[in-house]
This record gives C-alpha cells, structure tokens and sequence, in this order.
C-alpha cells in the first residue's frame, strides 16, 4: 500500500499504523486503475493539506485552540489556514470543549448543514466519553453517541503538540483515501431519512 | 493590439469560472439531507417568518452606494488617459463631478449619511 | 447598634446560625420588609444561593453595601415542596432577576413577583428539578429534538384577596423581528446564545440563553470530597483558573481554622497575578479579534505564551494547572521561577506600549468604544457587574482591597477606577490593571520566604457544620464560594457566584439603542466566559 507521508516524521513513529493499513485494505478490495489512484493521491494532497474547521469551541480546549492558531504553535503552516465560521465553507469540525445536553442538538445540524467531504476531530477527554464530567446528569458521554468521529485526541486539555499530532493523524487518514468513487459519491440518503 | 489583449482576457475569465463549475460539478461529492437546506443560523432553527419590514435606511445606502461607485467607473478610463486627452476633457469631467457632488451635498444636509 | 439587633427589631422572630458566617434566618413572611429596609443601606446582592436541606427548600441571600463594605446574609426557606413560593427582590436588585432563575432551574423554587420566571439552564422540556436531593439523575436521557423557546413568561403575583395568580408576560411580540446569535457564534466567547430583536441595525432587547455548556458541576460537588471539587473548579472559569480554586481553599481553610504557611500565601499572590495577566492578555486579544483586527491577537498571545511557559514550569500545566490544594499549594516552586518572572516583568513592561500603538491609538477603535455601551454607577450595582465592569463605571469593588485574603493588604497597589462606563473605559481598566499586577509581582517576588509549601492535613477532610463563605478578585469580577456543611465530607451544598453571569444580564441593559456591530463590542468588553455563567 502508498505509506501517507508526513515530513520529517517517518512512518514508524505514528501509532494506529494498523487501522490504517485495515483501512487502505478494505478499499483496496475492489481495485483501482493507476491513473485514478495518481489523480487521488494528488487530489489528497491537496485536500489534506488545507482542511478547514469550523469555528466550534465550546470550553477550555478552546483556549488552546486559540493559542494553536497563535503565533508560537502557528497551525496555518499546517494548511489549517483559517476558521470557517459557516459550516458551509468548513472541511472539519474539530469539536473542543464538553458537549452537554442542551448543545448535542446544535452540534448535529451543525454536522449536518456542513458539506462533504467532512471530518471531525473530538478534541479533549470530554468529546471522548465525558471526560470530569462524567457523573453529570448535563454532558453527553462522548460525542460518538452522536457524530461519527475521525480521531480522537485525549487530554485535558491536549497540549497543542498533541492537537498537531491529531492533526497529522487525520492528514495521513485522507491520504488514504479513494477521492473518486469512495468520497466523491457517498450513497444518497435515503428520502425518507428527514429529520 | 489592445483588443485582442482584452478578448483574451475575457475568455480566459469565462474559461476558468465554466471550468470551475464544471469540475466541481463532476467530481464533487454528493450528499443530501434535509438539514443543508436550512438557512444556517447558528446552529438552531429558525423560528418566524422571514419576509418582515425592512428599514428604509438600508435602501438609502444601497443607493446612495450605487451612485457613487458608477461615478468611480466613468472615472477610472479618464484617469488612465487624461494626459493625453487634454484640458477639453478636464472640464468635462469636472462638469461630471460637480453634479454629483452637488448630489452628494444634498444627501448630506438631509441627513441620509447617518444612521438613523 | 449591632447588626443583630437591627435585624432583629425590623424581623422579630429572626434567628442566626450559630456556625460560620452570620446569617439572619428568617421565615419568608417577614422576609420582604427585612430586605426592603435592608436594600437602604446594602445595594449590592452578591448572590442568591438555593438550597435543599431535605425538609426545607430555601434560599440564602448575601449582600453588600457599596460605600461602606459590610456584608450581611440572610436565609429564608418554606416547608412547601409541591409547589415553593418565596417573595422575589428583584424590584430592590435588579440583579436578582437572573439569579432567581438560576434558583428556580435548578430546584423549582418560584419567586412571586419576578417577570420572567423561565429556566435558564436546562431545556425548556426538561422534567424535575436537579438539585434537590431526591432528583434521579437518569430521568432526563439525551433529548435530540430542537428545542422550542417560548416566546411568552410566567409571573406569578400575589392578588390582592392573598391567593397567587400565574400571569403571562410577553418577551416578544409576534411582529418583532428576532434573530439568534446563536451558540456557534466566533464573537460570542462561548457558547451563548442571545435572541435579539432587532429594529433594522439596531438592537432593541436581548434575550440570553445559557445553559449550552451547563455541566452541573454543583450537583456533582455534592457526591466528591472536598478535594475532588477542586478538579472541576479550574474548568470553570479557566482564565481565572487558580483564582477560583484559591476561593475554594480559602472557603474551606477558613471553616476549617487552617492556618497556611507564609511561602504558600506569597505563592498563591504571585501565581494569581500571573493568572491576571494572562487572563487580561486574553481579553485584549479576543477584544481586538472581536472587532475585526487579527494582528493584535498575536501580540496578546505572544506575551501570553510566556506567561504559560513560566507557570508550567511549576505546576505542569497550561490551562488547567491543578496547582493549589487545601493546605498551601501541590508543590514547590521551579528553581527558575524567580528569574523567568523578573525576565518577563521588564520584558512586558517594555513591549507594552506596542498594544497601545496599535490598537487603542487607533481612529477606528476609539469610533467603536468611546462612548458606546454606557453603564452609570448605580446600574452596575444594581446589576451586580463587579470586576473590570464595574471598576470602569467608577464603583470601587476590588476585592482585594476591600475584603483583603492572601497577602494583599501587604502589597501596595492602585485600584483602578474610571467614571465613563464606556467600552473604552473597561478597556483601560484591565490595561491599566495589567501594569498593577506587574507592581504587586514586582514587591513580592524577591521576598518568598523559606518553609513549606503545604501545610499537613488530614487524609479526610471534613468541615465543621454551619454556611461559610469566602470571595476572591477572580480576573473578572468577584468570584465567591458559599458551602453549606453538615459535617460530612462531602459538602451539603456548594455554590460559586459567577462573574459572568451578572455581566450577561447586563448586555440588555448596555445594548439598548446600539447597533449590531456595537452590541459585538459590548459584549467582548463586558468581559465573560461561558463555562463560568453555566457552571
């Protein structure tokens, strides 16, 4: 399989290289000819080399994401250039901070109104499965229960090398990807799947 | 010369905006539930209706922005040749400005400049 | 003539708890005219802290007066638990409105009297009332639906044969054009959510909602020890993050009678100034951000980094630090710390006036706050603005010069104080108050004394029975803690006064007249923080 390369850290350092190499082998099943598996990989590059986030902190990873995007732990060399603040425009939604109850709702047409190809990132042991919070009766145990999550980025708060270590990971997960034929024509939904 | 510069440019504007759409239209992705065609308020619903009142202030500034940025266009092509085309023009030009700055006055002593 | 036996002649049958604080208790018939005498002369209500001791559902109000500084709580309660009814004072504070509220989400008292008596927290649908002690945690699973907001509020009043007649108030008319700034919002710092009606550009009345972040932390305080409370009162309000978790040691080292040792109090001074500046370079980067600058952003996070760098050092973290603990602080200072701190200090100093150069001198900015959003003296009392708000509209509510802890009344500093109320004037507040922090640092960072760092404590810590209290100058405004004990450990109650929450009551107030891009400069100087309103 192509290996997702990330400079200067070389494949072995990842962890999780087996869900990765389960995953390229599942697509791998049917077969792809060389020149859409060329135009993917430049399509890839691209994509994972720009992904967009929506403007979506809720608390005190926040902060963190702030400082991410701040001027020591700039993320923009990343590509993340800018925050889209309609989900229309974002890629991803990196989802920083406790998702309670009363936000569960607007997190999910948020995750709906956003146009594909669209990732998430749970930022934060809160997103992950409630984090302090979990004996609440308010906090949702982990936002799984409710949008499909790409990685998952323990910590509380993750420090902004961590962020970028989730980063990476979610880079050399679209780097894997088969634009055409996978991404590019998701199954429609079904019409009477209406909220 | 100089028109066929200005063809070129032309097709190549129109080229890259069908290309785009084009492209895009092909090889996009495809996805569809009943919640990307809601208008997007912060992530709730909308809740009233949409066809309300609207302040008359915001019809003056549109207006009022119109007029001003046509008069910037007749500008811009005079200001690229007013050497050359002498002091006829000049005075055309300023005969041009001056009705609208007259204009601009009257708006201006009538208060459509603030916000009210 | 003693504070008790004022009381008592306009309260007669008032009785006070024996242990802790002072606290009137009186029965909720005399409670009225106890508050409507005692609004005269204490125009500050700190809080309005609901509680459920098992037989009796009750409320414990706390006030202050502005000009003199004294502090007087008073307790009511009714026996009532179908259907609680206490006499509202948000006529005498206006600030009571929201914080009766807050008493009616969370345990289904009503206030008679009050306008709006809706949740503010919790769901409109949500069944049952979760701080009373027989709530069962599961009987509210997640509901996916959208949730409907009403656009009409009950009010329940007293007529004039003493029944109690539900009243319905309107928020907004059905031709008023509403809009959401909802809680996904970049400029709302938070996830808050205001409906606002708005006539063309300009605002006409906001409406918040909170409760999008609302984890019921002080639910889940009523099952942790005392130490465990401490893990949850840094995510709170995380720029104040060790200024909170100081309030709680103090609350519960004062119950305790523990006495800390010199280094530890000079620790938690210097470690809480630091957090000021940090939290102060927050606001000015947000602010700026805010209004549509993104340079300035880098500058404040810039010096900002700095200051984390220093503090990490030492206690290993960022932004959630986990440092103080009941006792003293978890563990000594980094070697480097004196010398990082001084190297920033003249650092700091010197690159200050940059912020000033490109921001404040700007044409723009000045257009944008001088003179916009304009809170009077009395409104903020009334309102319970206190912090940077409150100090810019010229109402001296410091509370480290008023109500001294720590080391503070042995440091010389200023208390910064401006009268115009203005946007701009809360924005020179907290850059002035910068430089004061820097002051403070300057005086106590060559002088730690030698000792330990945390004082011994028992393994299991229990505080005496009684109501205690104790409030700290959290970088917003006053950040309180009342305990109610019964001697476990656990506490029976535990209740912190939000500095944000006031404040976002105020918006209505501020906003009125303003335009939507003034309404964004408001509410980024008036200088919350979500996780801190919702708790």
């Amino acid at each position: 399989m192509r290996e997702p390369t990330i400079k200067s850290i070389p494949y072995e350092e990842f962890t999780d290289n087996e869900y990765l190499e389960k995953m390229v082998a599942d697509l791998n099943e049917k077969g792809t000819n060389v020149i859409v598996s060329n135009l993917d990989a430049f399509i890839n590059w691209g994509r994972s080399n720009s992904l967009w986030s929506l403007t979506f902190g809720t608390s005190c990873c926040a902060i963190e994401f702030m400082a991410l995007g701040a001027a020591r732990y700039d993320m923009a060399r990343f590509g993340f250039e800018v925050t889209r603040n309609s989900p229309r425009q974002a890629d991803m939604i990196m989802v920083l901070g406790t998702i309670t109850h009363k936000m569960a709702p607007v997190l999910k047409r948020l995750y709906d109104q956003m146009a594909e190809p669209k990732y998430v990132i749970a930022i934060g042991g809160c997103t992950i499965s409630g984090g302090p919070f979990r004996s609440s009766y308010h906090v949702v145990m982990g936002i799984d229960e409710i949008i499909p999550v790409d990685v998952f980025v323990p910590g509380c708060p993750p420090r902004p090398e961590a962020f970028y270590y989730g980063m990476m990971q979610l880079q050399r997960k679209i780097k894997l990807e088969n634009f055409f034929g996978t991404v590019n024509r998701k199954e429609k939904e079904p019409e009477e799947d209406k909220e | 010369m100089n028109f066929m510069m200005f063809m070129v440019a032309i097709l190549a504007a129109l080229l890259l905006v069908t290309a785009a759409l084009v492209i895009a239209k092909l090889i996009g992705p495809r996805s569809f539930n009943a919640q990307k065609g809601e208008p997007y308020e912060c992530g709730m619903l909308t809740h009233g209706d949409t066809w309300v009142q609207f302040k008359v202030g915001y019809y003056l500034y549109a207006v009022l922005y119109l007029v001003f940025d046509v008069e910037a266009m007749f500008l811009f092509p005079w200001a690229t040749i007013a050497g050359e085309l002498g002091t006829a023009a000049l005075t055309g030009v300023i005969f041009f400005l001056g009705i609208l700055i007259l204009g601009l006055a009257y708006a201006w002593r009538k208060g459509a400049l603030e916000w009210k | 003539m003693s504070m008790k036996d004022l009381i008592l002649k306009i309260a007669p049958s008032a009785t006070f708890e024996e242990q802790g604080d002072f606290v009137a208790v009186v029965s909720k018939e005399e409670f009225r005219s106890l508050m409507e005498k005692l609004h005269a002369d204490y125009d500050y209500l700190r809080d309005v802290v609901g509680f459920d001791l098992v037989e009796s559902l009750g409320a414990l109000y706390y006030l202050e007066s502005s000009t003199t500084f004294e502090r007087v709580a008073v307790k009511t309660s009714t026996l009532d638990r179908e259907n609680p009814l206490l006499p509202s004072v948000c006529d005498l504070w206006k600030t009571a409105e929201i914080k009766e509220r807050e008493v009616y989400d969370l345990l289904g008292i009503r206030f008679i009297g009050n306008p709006d008596m809706r949740r503010i927290f919790l769901r409109e649908d949500w069944v049952g009332y979760p701080l009373r002690k027989d709530y069962d945690m599961d009987s509210n699973p997640l509901n996916m639906t959208n949730e409907q907001n009403a656009d009409t509020t009950t009010e329940v009043t007293l007529t004039a044969g003493g029944d109690f007649k539900e009243v319905q108030n309107q928020i907004f008319g059905k031709d008023d054009f509403v809009v959401n700034f909802g809680p996904q919002h970049p400029s709302t710092h938070g996830v808050l959510r205001m409906r606002v009606h708005l006539d063309g550009e300009e605002v006409k009345k906001v409406d918040p909602i909170c409760g999008y972040i609302h984890r019921g932390i002080e639910k889940m305080c009523e099952s942790l020890t005392y130490p465990q409370t401490l893990a949850l009162t840094d995510r709170m309000d995380y720029l104040s993050a060790n200024q909170n978790r100081h309030a709680v040691c103090l609350c519960v080292e004062q119950a305790m009678g523990l006495e800390i040792s010199e280094r530890a109090q000079y620790i938690r001074t210097i470690v809480d100034e630091l957090q000021r500046l940090n939290s102060h370079l927050l606001f000015f980067s947000c602010l700026v951000l805010d209004m549509g600058g993104l340079t300035p952003f880098f500058y404040g996070f810039r010096d900002r980094e700095m200051i984390l760098d220093i503090l990490e050092d030492t206690t290993g973290g960022r932004l959630i630090q986990n440092y103080y603990v009941i006792g003293g602080v978890q563990a000594d200072l980094h070697p480097d710390f004196q010398k990082k701190v001084k190297a920033f200090i003249v650092h700091f100093r010197g690159i200050l006036h940059e912020y000033h150069e490109i921001f404040t001198g700007n044409v723009i900015a000045r257009n944008r706050l001088i003179g916009i959003g304009k809170l009077t003296r009395e409104q903020t009392i009334a309102l319970g603005c206190t912090g940077g708000t409150g100090r810019a509209s010229g109402w001296a509510n410091d509370v480290r010069k008023h109500h001294p802890y720590a080391l503070y009344n042995k440091v010389e500093f200023k208390e910064i104080l401006h009268t115009e109320g203005d946007c701009y004037a809360r924005y020179m507040v907290r850059m002035e108050e910068m430089l004061e922090s820097m002051h403070i640092i300057e005086q106590l960072i060559d002088n730690i004394p030698e000792g330990e760092c945390k004082v011994k404590t028992k393994p299991i810590i229990k505080v005496p029975e009684g109501i205690y209290s104790a409030s700290v100058e959290a970088s917003r405004g006053e950040f309180g803690v009342f305990l109610v004990s019964d001697g476990g450990k656990n506490p029976a109650r535990l209740h912190f006064r939000s500095t944000g929450l006031p404040l976002v009551h105020a918006l209505d107030t501020a906003c009125a007249g303003s335009k939507i891009a003034d309404f964004i400069a408001i509410g980024a100087t008036l200088d919350y923080v979500i996780p801190d309103i919702d708790r």
